[in-house]
């Protein structure tokens, strides 16, 4: 028998984590594994789903903040996130169905682990930390150290993600998130990829990172090396974003596509989120999510 | 024509459906009822070595344990019967029920089923189609010489059924091959599939007495009472189906499948019993799937692009039993000949056994394989002599007079109008990007004609009731049966209710099967509506003083023709008659026959070569191929359909779209995997690819109107499975157009579509 109580603050909240609990919010992962018998329910649940603490995005000079209940459908419509975080919106709005963004939460969705998590690629090219409270303190990890296996996570039970923190962005940089889908709903990445890109006056690129969706045990970080940093976001450049790409994952076989075609698909897909990114740091408006707006798997 | 123009049409269902007033089985709740869990085998191929239910039994809260032993001990199946309601000395795939459990609870019923102990042996797996033909198989069925088999059916080993067509000689076929200009052979293997109804099924069972009232979700409740009847061996008068909304069958919900397990379950538990699917179940259980295929076409052409002679060879997979695919081999042999004027035809055709799940009538079994099979040879066949895919079809495609793949000669038919009616809507020919293109396909389905039955009456207050024995499965077929009525006695359409689903209450017909709806119950409540205008006519006269054949019914009223002012209103000769002989049709009117072939030389029969009221189809549909990652996009379709006189713009306009839909499923994301184990790996919605409504693309439709003789009412052919056949077809020729060859494998996903693009490349000397 499982025991549900709502917190009515978040002292309470972590004390019931304290004392075993776990916690839910809009229950997409926690409930529906449950029904299909992945992981039985806990004894004793928590709902966070009420608390302010957690709600809201905020933008200061330095830093993002967006609370841990802050749920897709807000990320994908919010214009701070949609103007300067837009890796983030993009992979919001391609998440699930209008039911799933509308329950579903940026802080579940991270803590939850999934390497097909589609909002966890941007938030690493971001430079994501994840803000982790207990009654006796609180913690900021980053997404790489929190990111540990399939499910798995390097929080401690007694530990709630009340926020995801990153920093401000600097001028001339736009960020985009693609995944190869084989339906417009209802879908979850076979392959994905998030960039960042910051360039300078002349339109060469000054710093740029990239991740990759589903390829790898955790949402993997990919090493660029010199293939960006002081050049234009040229064909030369994006071919090499996708070899090493593509060298970098190292993908399973499973139902929706081989091993083979993921390492080809990603960096496809790395390539596409390189110049999407370059385009928006140039200035140029790509409607969220990119996926929708270049076409096909976002190919132009 | 847009739908604004058309007249209004409110389905008598819709606001039920629409505002969540309406009520499925998983809705009904009876007192005392029981919840059923099923045990499956979850092995695909096995003797029994021990069933032991005596654990289950003793769990407090469990009513009833049933197997093999509790039931009457009979084989059924039509045609081939070959199957038990449980599991009995062998399981032959992972969905068999081997025991039913009725308990207090759905978590008790579980507790039980998973404590029904089953040993067993392994056997050897049959999953392969030629694997299952090779001499020295592992048989499916070790039995199958001792079957009680209906009619002329050759069998052998793993074929459960059989079927040739031949239109000439065998001998005469290979003379033409040999003699053409051009010879293209080509193998293509498709992958079976599901209906996936949004509802998962469910079944109500309560006893009476010595009768059983049975509310499931079936599309053909006279079927399921049949089965009912025939494995609990009960009179038909003491078993009762009621069908409450039906959330969509595809198909998937034809046949009987488990009403007698829970019938068997309340009578044993002496409580009502209800069972209600999830969605994995859906996907498992049911002897009701899209069968997979493997087609060898070779076919040979004549230097001016005429079609001298096609031989084939198909096998079909029936899976672990005999459903109703007895006649699908022959279905598919038709499919893959197509509806071309080819002199020479040989065509052999099998149903083949393995430990999957049954095959059964799925929204036109084996036609979008078969057609996707012809109609993607046939782009090869246009492109091998150098020809405009368009206009070899042009040139091939029977017409009106024109002698089909069996001999059968067409009366009045629509298919060039089709052709080039759809390839205009796509605007055919047109110059387009280079990763974008055309593909065009021809379709042809056959309408069933067959009994129905259907009372209409009108009563005191002139409100209407049409009792009928259709099903109504989403197509909109039955809710047009009250604009037949209504146009019958000069009334509104919605001055009618209809009680329908329910065998104890209506006359006979077939079920949501075969497209069958308006062509055969649309003529009965036609013939039921006009022995009440008849009789209104009767009353009116007396009243009006004027002679019945004068009487004109229209906007509620008799009237005198040519004067409109002399007129009663139905109301009032309602309310007249029903103080004396009341106002109540009966309609079953004769069915139109089937044609009759001379010399018709076809092994194995099964009724499907000569067809009756065939319907016709071109879809062209424009792709873009994202070639980087093979990923599809269709991204417009044009449609012509001849399916006869459209009775409801409406509704036929809602059954090529959602046709048009499941076509694209199929065509691009839609396929059962199964593991080396024999079992399903995708039977969930997440890894089972549907297409959702944000994938749908404009659909354009026009409907090429032909009155067609001995067809349904105002020569109305079937409508409902015909958009579902040329679009897988139409898709693959787009996309052997962008990538420069066939992706010979159905569903062409974009791992396969992404494949072939590497194969040209690796061709053409290029690094892939």
């Amino acid at each position: 028998m499982t025991t549900f109580s709502i917190a009515q603050s978040l002292d309470q909240a972590l004390q019931a984590l304290a004392d075993g609990a776990r916690p839910v919010a809009g229950g997409t992962d926690l409930v529906v594994g449950s029904r299909q018998g992945k992981a039985p329910l806990p004894d004793t649940v928590i709902a966070i789903d009420r608390l302010d603490e957690l709600a809201g995005i905020s933008l200061s000079d330095d830093q993002l903040r967006i609370g841990a209940m802050v749920t897709h459908a807000q990320l994908m419509v919010d214009p701070i996130i949609a103007e300067h975080f837009s890796a983030i919106a993009d992979a919001a709005a391609l998440v699930g169905s209008p039911s799933t963004r509308n329950v579903g939460t940026l802080g579940g969705n991270v803590m939850n682990g999934s390497p097909a998590m589609d909002t966890g690629a941007p938030l690493i090219v971001l430079g994501a930390t994840a803000e982790l409270q207990t009654t006796s303190g609180n913690r900021q990890v980053t997404m790489e150290e929190l990111w540990v296996s399939p499910g798995k996570t390097s929080a401690n039970a007694d530990e709630l993600c009340v926020a995801l923190n990153m920093p401000a962005r600097p001028a001339n940089s736009g960020s985009a998130y693609v995944r190869l889908e084989y339906r417009r709903a209802m879908e979850i990445a076979v392959v994905g990829a998030a960039a960042s890109v910051t360039l300078d006056d002349g339109g060469m690129v000054t710093d740029a990172r990239v991740a990759l969706t589903a390829v790898a045990a955790t949402i993997l970080a990919v090493d660029l090396g010199d293939a960006l940093a002081g050049k234009p976001i040229d064909e030369a450049s994006l071919a090499a974003v996708a070899k090493i790409a593509s060298e970098t994952a190292t993908p399973i076989s499973d139902l929706r596509a081989t091993d083979r075609y993921r390492r080809h698909t990603v960096g496809v897909m790395a390539r596409r989120a390189v110049e999407a990114a370059g385009r928006r740091a140039g200035g140029e408006t790509i409607a969220i999510p990119v996926n929708r707006t270049l076409g096909i798997g976002a190919s132009q | 024509m847009a739908i604004t123009d058309t007249p209004r049409f409110v389905r008598a269902d819709g606001p039920d459906k629409v505002t969540g007033s309406g009520r499925y089985v998983a809705d009904l709740t009876l007192t005392g009822m029981l919840t059923a869990k099923l045990r499956y085998a979850g092995i695909a191929h096995a003797r029994i070595i021990k069933i032991d239910v005596s654990a289950a039994k003793a769990i407090p809260g469990v009513f009833s344990v049933l197997t093999a032993d509790d039931v009457p001990d009979l084989r059924y199946s039509p045609v081939v019967p070959d199957r038990h309601l449980f599991a009995k000395d062998t399981v032959r795939f992972e969905g068999e029920v081997i025991a039913a459990v009725a308990a207090i609870n759905a978590e008790v019923a579980q507790q039980a089923a998973d404590a029904v102990v089953f040993e067993y042996e392994e056997l050897p797996i049959v999953a392969d189609l030629e694997a299952a033909l090779a001499p020295g198989a592992p048989l499916v069925h070790e039995d199958w010489e001792s079957y009680d088999v209906t009619g002329d059916t050759p069998r052998d080993r793993n074929v459960a059924t059989f079927s040739s067509i031949t239109k000439g000689t065998k001998e005469g076929v290979d003379a033409a091959l040999a003699a053409a200009d051009i010879v293209v052979k080509q193998r293509y293997v498709a992958d079976g599939s599901h209906a996936a109804p949004i509802e998962p099924r469910g079944v109500v069972a309560q006893w009476e007495g010595n009768k059983v009232t049975i509310w499931t979700s079936t599309q053909v409740p006279f079927d399921a009472r049949n089965g009912v009847c025939e494995t609990l061996q009960m009179p038909s008068n003491r078993v009762r189906i009621i069908v409450p909304h039906l959330g969509g069958g595809f198909g998937g919900k034809c046949g009987f499948h488990f009403e007698a397990h829970i019938a068997a379950l309340a009578k044993a538990s002496k409580r009502p019993v209800k069972l209600v699917f999830s969605r994995e179940e859906e996907f498992l259980a049911p002897d009701r799937r899209r069968e997979s295929m493997i087609i060898d076409l070779e076919t040979g052409l004549n230097a001016d692009g005429t079609i001298a002679a096609r031989r084939g060879w198909v096998a079909v997979e029936n899976g672990a039993y005999t459903a109703d695919s007895a006649f699908f081999p022959q279905l598919a042999a038709m499919h893959v000949a197509g509806p071309y004027k080819i002199p020479f035809v040989h065509i052999d055709s099998s149903l083949v056994y393995t430990n999957h799940q049954p095959s059964g009538s799925v929204r036109a079994p084996t036609a979008p394989q078969g057609c996707w099979a012809c109609e993607t040879h046939t782009d090869e066949l246009a492109k091998a002599v150098g020809m405009d895919s368009v206009a070899f079809r042009k040139l091939n495609a029977i017409d009106t007079g024109d002698e089909g793949v069996v001999g059968q000669v067409y009366g009045e038919i629509g298919l060039q109008q089709c052709l080039d009616t759809a390839t205009e809507m796509a605007g055919y020919g047109q110059d387009l990007p280079d990763d974008e293109a055309i593909g065009v396909a021809l379709g042809w389905w056959p309408s069933f004609p067959g009994a129905s039955g259907a009372f209409v009456r009108l009563d005191a207050d002139g409100a209407g009731q049409i009792v009928t024995g259709a099903q109504e499965c989403g197509t909109g077929a039955v809710m047009t049966l009250r604009q037949l009525a209504a146009d019958e006695l000069g009334m509104d359409p919605e001055d009618f209710e209809i009680i329908y689903q329910d065998t104890g209450v209506a006359p006979y017909d077939t079920g949501a099967t075969g497209s069958q709806t308006l062509l055969n119950n649309g003529r009965a409540v036609v013939a039921a509506s006009e022995q009440i205008a008849e009789q209104l006519k009767d009353h009116a006269a007396n009243m009006l003083e004027a002679a019945a054949g004068d009487i004109v019914l229209a906007n509620g009223t008799a009237h005198v023709a040519g004067s409109p002012d002399k007129s009663v209103s139905i109301a009032e000769l309602a309310e007249v008659a029903a103080g004396g002989q009341m106002l109540i049709g009966k309609g079953s009117p004769v069915p139109p026959e089937y044609p009759e072939i001379p010399g018709m030389n076809c092994v194995g029969d099964q009724g499907v070569a000569a067809w009756a009221a065939p319907q016709f189809s071109c879809h062209a549909v424009r792709v873009r191929l994202d070639r980087d990652t093979g990923v599809a996009r269709v991204l417009a379709i044009a449609c012509a359909h001849d399916s006869g006189t459209i009775i409801n713009e409406i509704a036929a306009h809602g059954q090529v779209e959602g046709g048009v839909l499941m076509g694209i499923g199929q065509a691009l994301t839609e396929g059962t995997v199964y593991g080396e184990d024999g079992r399903q790996q995708n039977p969930a919605l997440l890894e089972y690819k549907l297409q959702t409504f944000a994938d749908a693309p404009p659909i354009s439709t026009a409907f090429i109107q032909i009155a067609t003789a001995e067809a349904g009412p105002r020569g109305a052919k079937g409508l409902a499975e015909a958009p579902n056949v040329p679009t897988a077809a139409a898709i693959s020729n787009a996309l052997a157009k962008i990538v420069g060859q066939p992706i010979r494998q159905l569903p062409m996903t974009a791992e396969r579509v992404w494949e072939a693009t590497l194969s040209i490349a690796d061709d053409s000397g290029e690094t892939a």
